[in-house]
């Protein structure tokens, strides 16, 4: 099998994990982590389909062909995804960061976090 | 001079001035945090700067497509399409800042801001990436907001709210991958070309959550509902259409996706009416009636610009009122005795969500009439009925005939006539009156409207009748784990309509 296809199954995996762990999982905290698995599963997309081209770093030198080695210029990383998932990271970081603050208050409730505990359903 | 003048129009193309209109909220709120009392003001220009490029734009002062910074630079659209939406976004956040003139405004100006900078930036980029991060910038800032109150309430609320906004982003950018892998860009126009099913459904999975359309959409009745009244007229307002207007802008440049946006929305809309036709509460029923008028919005990409502008003017001015409603309870609702400022926005706000001719609903129902053809056409006219027979539950306050009790009661607190919600109603005029018909065609559409408002009024007595004889309850959909699998299911759907 093809490792690019193999490393892409392997997070689509991961993806479907952390989902089925959102899905199913009593605790708030685990809700949370489990968004984050597949935070993290996503980074990995981007980083792999950054390197699907190659490894190497795209940066121009003096010389201005960017290498000296001779390995030509099929082998470079494709620099786009991996700027954009910077980004991406920062949104994710923040954004558990501001959860973790409402679930540290929320646990003055109920310190174990059940989900009924919060759930007074639609109807007030 | 010369140099003076040319080196001034060099510096203000219309390049430099959509940069620096994008950049206005976001500096306008840091200098807020640093001089408070000029935060209203500030927050105010913000408004008056998008109303202007909207005006702009309508008017052909500005190019409908940028690219900044060259190939791999961000494009932007600041085209006829984004227009309504941003005349949307300036009018609502105007009209909240107003009303929050001599009150203290829930949370902080900044806020506000950088929320109405996120959602200009939403309506105009047209690539995947950009998308992601205006959506999670609008997704924060509305968490934030929702948050104000502190009660413990609403910090389940807002919690519910990002952990569910942020997963579906993290679909969306799982998409967004897969769309680059095979084409080698994040612009729209280059996923009307992938072949991926998976990548077109959990782009859609990311956007129709987003927007609160159907089963994706079930956070969005407890949401607005229970955020304070500025925030929840935010949030109706503008804030679901940050995710309906990239969405319409996708289904416009992929064919394919026509057909399912077109079954979804339907299927939203029947679903947003039933509930709200079943609920109890004044709040719910105005948020439920968002997640069905969402739906219509969805069907035509070439009205729901216009739509989705008269819809968010109504319904914000509803939720701003919502605040002064003697009590959320439906039950007895005809016997509380509404006061004028809050009776008149009631029936004006909604007259023009059913579509009444002189206000800006009826305009937004006649273009998306226009754009519809043969049962589909036919399908709004019947739902326009059941929208009546929502609305109608809040007609039967009558008006209180002592304001002047009213005004002893609470000194200075509130003005019994918020300048926001006129803001709002006066928009909903112009905007209609501007595109009324004149002539025959505005005695059949007054026609079809009487008969809409007719059968209306009557399916609601009859619901009323039924309601007094047994409770009808429909099923409870609004756990964590429902929103959670009516995402699911509704990419699974998509997954296997876009398969066939």
């Amino acid at each position: 099998m093809d490792p690019f296809r193999l490393l892409e199954l392997l997070i689509l995996a991961a993806v479907l994990a952390s989902f089925v762990g959102l899905l199913l999982r009593r605790n708030l905290f685990l809700k949370v982590l489990s968004m984050d698995v597949m935070g993290s599963a996503v980074v990995a997309l981007f980083v792999l389909v950054g390197a699907r081209s190659g490894l190497r770093s795209p940066i121009l030198t003096a010389s201005g062909t960017g290498t000296g080695t001779g390995v030509g210029f099929t082998a470079w990383a494709d620099p786009v995804p991996q700027a954009v998932i910077l980004t991406a990271i920062v949104i994710g970081l923040s954004i558990q960061a501001l959860l973790l603050v409402v679930i540290t208050r929320l646990s003055r409730i109920d310190p174990t976090l059940d989900l009924s505990s919060f759930e007074t359903g639609g109807r007030r | 001079m010369t140099a003076l003048t040319t080196t001034l129009t060099a510096a203000l193309s219309a390049r430099t001035i959509l940069i620096g209109w994008l950049l206005l909220p976001f500096l306008t709120a840091f200098l807020a945090a640093v001089l408070p009392p000029l935060a209203r003001w500030l927050a105010l220009l913000c408004c008056l700067a998008t109303g202007a490029v909207a005006a702009a734009i309508q008017l052909g002062g500005l190019p409908p497509a940028f690219d900044l910074l060259g190939d791999y630079g961000v494009a932007l659209q600041p085209d006829a399409f984004a227009a309504p939406f941003l005349l949307l976004n300036a009018l609502v956040c105007g009209a909240v800042v107003l009303d929050s003139w001599r009150r203290p405004m829930p949370g902080p100006f900044l806020l506000l801001m950088v929320l109405h900078g996120g959602l200009s930036s939403a309506f105009v980029v047209v690539d995947l990436i950009s998308l992601y991060v205006t959506l999670e910038v609008v997704g924060i800032s509305a968490f934030l907001l929702i948050l104000s109150s502190r009660s413990e309430r609403s910090m389940w609320v807002a919690l519910r709210y990002l952990l569910i906004g942020n997963s579906v982003m993290t679909l969306f950018l799982i998409g967004a991958a897969l769309v680059y892998l095979e084409q080698g860009s994040f612009r729209f126009e280059e996923v009307a070309g992938t072949s991926s099913i998976a990548a077109l459904a959990l782009l859609l999975v990311g956007l129709l959550t987003k927007s609160g359309l159907f089963l994706s959409g079930l956070w969005l009745p407890l949401t607005h509902a229970e955020a304070p009244a500025e925030v929840s007229a935010l949030l109706s307002g503008v804030v679901v259409c940050a995710g309906i207007a990239p969405l319409l802008r996708l289904t416009s440049t992929v064919p394919a996706l026509g057909e399912v946006i077109t079954i979804i929305g339907l299927a939203s809309t029947v679903l947003g009416l039933l509930f709200a036709l079943a609920d109890t509460d004044a709040k719910r029923l105005l948020a439920w009636s968002t997640l069905s008028q969402m739906g219509l919005v969805a069907l035509a990409p070439v009205a729901g610009g216009i739509y989705a502008l008269a819809h968010g003017l109504a319904k914000a001015a509803l939720f701003l009122v919502a605040r002064r409603f003697p009590s959320r309870a439906l039950q007895g609702w005809a016997t509380r005795p509404l006061p004028a400022g809050v009776w008149w926005p009631l029936w004006i706000g909604s007259f023009s969500i059913v579509g009444v001719p002189p206000l800006a609903g009826y305009a937004a129902k006649s273009s998306l009439d226009g754009a519809l053809h043969g049962p589909l056409a036919l399908a709004v006219t019947l739902l326009s009925v059941g929208t009546a027979a929502v609305y109608g539950r809040l007609w039967g306050a009558p008006l209180s005939r002592e304001p002047q009790l009213e005004l002893a009661s609470d000194p200075g607190t509130d003005p019994s006539w918020s300048p926001g919600v006129l803001l709002l109603l006066l928009a909903l005029v112009v905007l209609g009156v501007v595109a009324l018909p004149w002539g025959p065609a505005l005695a059949s559409a007054t026609a079809t409207a009487a008969l809409v408002l007719l059968g209306g009024w009557g399916l609601h007595r009859l619901l009323e009748w039924l309601r007094l004889r047994e409770r009808w309850r429909l099923p409870e959909l609004e756990r964590l784990s429902d929103l959670l699998g009516g995402i699911g299911v509704v990419g699974a759907g998509l997954l296997v309509i876009l398969n066939r």
